[in-house]
């Protein structure tokens, strides 16, 4: 049955390769398609109760793990409003006012605008495969699809939210279909399904995203990546303070 | 008329090379029912027992965007009724904290009016050209000035009183003047003010000049330091704040020394600081905490109440806030004067109607009195309960 699910592997996941037995290099290929080395996305995200949604338009810039600047387009209340991140510190700008806020790291643990996705996801502060260790655990098959499961286990000088993160990929294109988030006590805190899959500037990669708290099952956040550009360079001072207030 | 005309230039200009316009605004009507302070009645013949006010506020903002400079503009208005004013109550004021909208006035952008029971502004707070060239930004007309990172107390920044305690939000001061931004590099930034004020009220001919600098250095990862040094005032003003981050939180702290006045008018040094603690504690419960020491200016009026909103010399202040759920977020703040007793307890409690609107219901509770020495003012605070129903466009 291994022998048969590796095999499938190398065939179908043509960029992992020979290294598709090797959960690190697993987590480094899903790294590459999903992040790049820098990105440039249009995202829609709506946060949904049973009596209630919310959706709000976001533009988020990124690159590598250092750098990364955001900034909602809608709804009204929050349009304009911007974060950046340079490595570990963050300001807000609050255009109305052109209030410029330094903001605690502590708030990548936040929920964002009210979302399921914490500050960290956002800005994507972390990185699975630079800060986590990884290992395979056996194959799970979920509601009839086989997954290749991958443990990922924070480093002890990461500074990272989750301790760990279970991934469920699919043995087809190496990519994420599920990740659940634990926290210290090893308890499943929240699942986040991924599906839809496209390709952008070459870079395969699941374009709707669902946030499911495990305390509260009637809430969920959903992304849909709208577009995506991984080829665009940014103008030298693009993460800067200058640019921040430039809206 | 105004957004007639933004809408126009938008349409006329989309075919140039880079045009961007932009209309936004709020709007948010109040109501609240009062009662008044014993000693205030005793002490400072504010003579009434409990009472309603209603008010109404909201901002047009408007942003015309060529190339590399922008225009940008917003018109507040304002219209506050109550049986208060029929007596000149004090009261009020604080209902309608910032009472000045213009920090520093040169130009009389601004309509008043007053009648028996209400009182209607309608303030330009915000109208300024600003043009970028590379490293270098420069503003001139009406600007926001805000910078520090206090929210109860902010003395670094004589510019822009710091709203956290009142019941008014998306509000700004407006200054009258000129700024150029240098970006010196990644890491450092300098601001230079030039700016002017001449009183809107006994007006004597001279405007009173402003020569501000500010700049922001980041030494390190962890660790800013911010400074001001200039005239303002009529004072010579010197201060400085830093900000060291933990990974779990960050500790600031302000201090701002003003000499007497230059030009020998009766006054005393007045110095202030403040130290202030920010953490996440977890994703949707954050809490802030600011203490310090305002010296009390012996020469001030009671009746201005136009540099702060609570009258405390010492204090301490702790603010939480909870999500309790994405529409409904709650928010209780202690402040306390640690020299007079006195303690103020303000909760907020947000629910998210959708569609750009909210709701708020607010207390404003003096739960403990001062000592018969303290501030005069704390005498003045009400308790308060009220509604408040906010949109943005």
């Amino acid at each position: 049955m291994f022998k048969q699910f590796f095999r499938k592997d190398i065939v179908f996941c043509l960029a992992l390769g020979a290294n598709a037995n090797n959960a690190t290099e697993w987590s480094k290929f899903i790294d590459r398609e999903m992040r790049g080395d820098r990105s440039h996305a249009e995202i829609m995200m709506t946060i949904e109760t049973p009596n209630w949604s919310r959706t709000l338009e976001i533009e988020s810039d990124v690159e590598g793990k250092k750098q990364a600047l955001s900034t909602i387009n809608s709804p009204a209340k929050e349009k304009g409003i911007r974060t950046l991140r340079i490595e570990n510190n963050m300001w807000n700008y609050f255009p109305k006012l052109k209030r410029k806020v330094a903001v605690s790291s502590s708030m990548l643990l936040a929920s964002w605008m009210g979302s399921d996705f914490t500050n960290e996801d956002i800005l994507k502060a972390s990185s699975m495969a630079e800060d986590y260790e990884h290992k395979f655990v056996p194959n799970q098959k979920i509601e009839g699809t086989e997954y290749r499961v991958i443990e990922n286990t924070a480093k002890s000088e990461a500074k990272v939210m989750w301790p760990k993160i279970v991934t469920y990929a699919s043995p087809v294109d190496c990519l994420p279909r599920q990740y659940r988030y634990y926290d210290k006590q090893e308890k499943l805190k929240r699942v986040l399904y991924l599906d839809d899959v496209k390709t952008f500037d070459g870079h395969k990669l699941p374009t709707k995203w669902v946030m499911q708290p495990e305390d509260n099952a009637k809430k969920k956040t959903t992304i849909i990546y709208k577009n995506m550009k991984f080829n665009s360079s940014f103008k030298p001072n693009h993460f800067s303070q200058k640019n921040l207030t430039d809206y | 008329m105004i957004a007639i005309f933004l809408l126009f230039l938008s349409f006329s200009f989309k075919t140039f090379a880079k045009f961007d316009a932009d209309i936004s605004g709020n709007l948010e009507g109040q109501g609240r029912h009062s009662w008044n302070n014993e000693d205030a009645k005793k002490d400072l013949m504010q003579d009434w027992d409990d009472e309603d006010f209603y008010l109404i506020y909201g901002n047009l903002d408007g942003k015309v965007e060529i190339n590399g400079s922008r225009l940008e503009a917003n018109v507040f208005a304002r219209h506050s009724k109550s049986d208060l004013y029929e007596n000149d109550y004090i009261a009020p004021q604080i209902f309608t904290f910032p009472n000045k909208l213009v920090a520093r006035d040169v130009f009389k952008l601004q309509h008043k009016k007053e009648v028996q029971d209400s009182r209607t502004e309608l303030i330009l707070n915000k109208l300024y050209y600003e043009w970028d060239y590379e490293e270098h930004r420069f503003m001139v007309g009406r600007i926001y000035i805000n910078y520090g990172l206090g929210e109860i107390f902010n003395p670094i920044n004589p510019f822009n009183q710091p709203t956290g305690l009142t019941a008014i939000s998306q509000v700004a001061q407006g200054n009258d003047g000129f700024n150029f931004t240098f970006f010196v590099s990644d890491k450092y930034t300098v601001d230079f003010f030039l700016l002017g004020d001449k009183s809107v009220n006994g007006y004597e001919g001279q405007i009173d000049r402003t020569l501000w600098v500010h700049g922001e250095y980041q030494f390190s990862d962890k660790l800013q330091f911010d400074y001001v040094i200039g005239e303002d005032q009529k004072r010579d003003k010197l201060g400085a704040q830093v900000r060291y981050s933990f990974t779990e939180a960050m500790v600031f702290m302000q201090t701002l020394f003003q000499t007497d006045y230059v030009n020998n008018e009766e006054s005393h040094p007045l110095w202030d600081m403040m130290i202030g603690y920010d953490q996440q504690i977890m994703n949707k419960w954050h809490i802030r905490a600011e203490g310090g020491y305002q010296k009390l200016n012996r020469y001030a009026n009671l009746n201005t109440l136009s540099e702060r909103f609570l009258p405390t010399e010492y204090f301490i202040a702790i603010a939480n806030q909870y999500e309790i759920h994405p529409l409904v977020k709650i928010t209780g703040t202690f402040v306390n004067d640690v020299k007079s007793g006195f303690t103020y307890f303000i909760a907020r409690n947000t629910f998210d109607l959708g569609h750009g609107t909210e709701a708020e219901i607010f207390g404003y509770i003096p739960v403990a009195k001062g000592d018969k020495f303290s501030y005069p003012a704390q005498k003045l605070v009400t308790t308060d309960i009220g509604m408040a129903l906010r949109t943005f466009f």
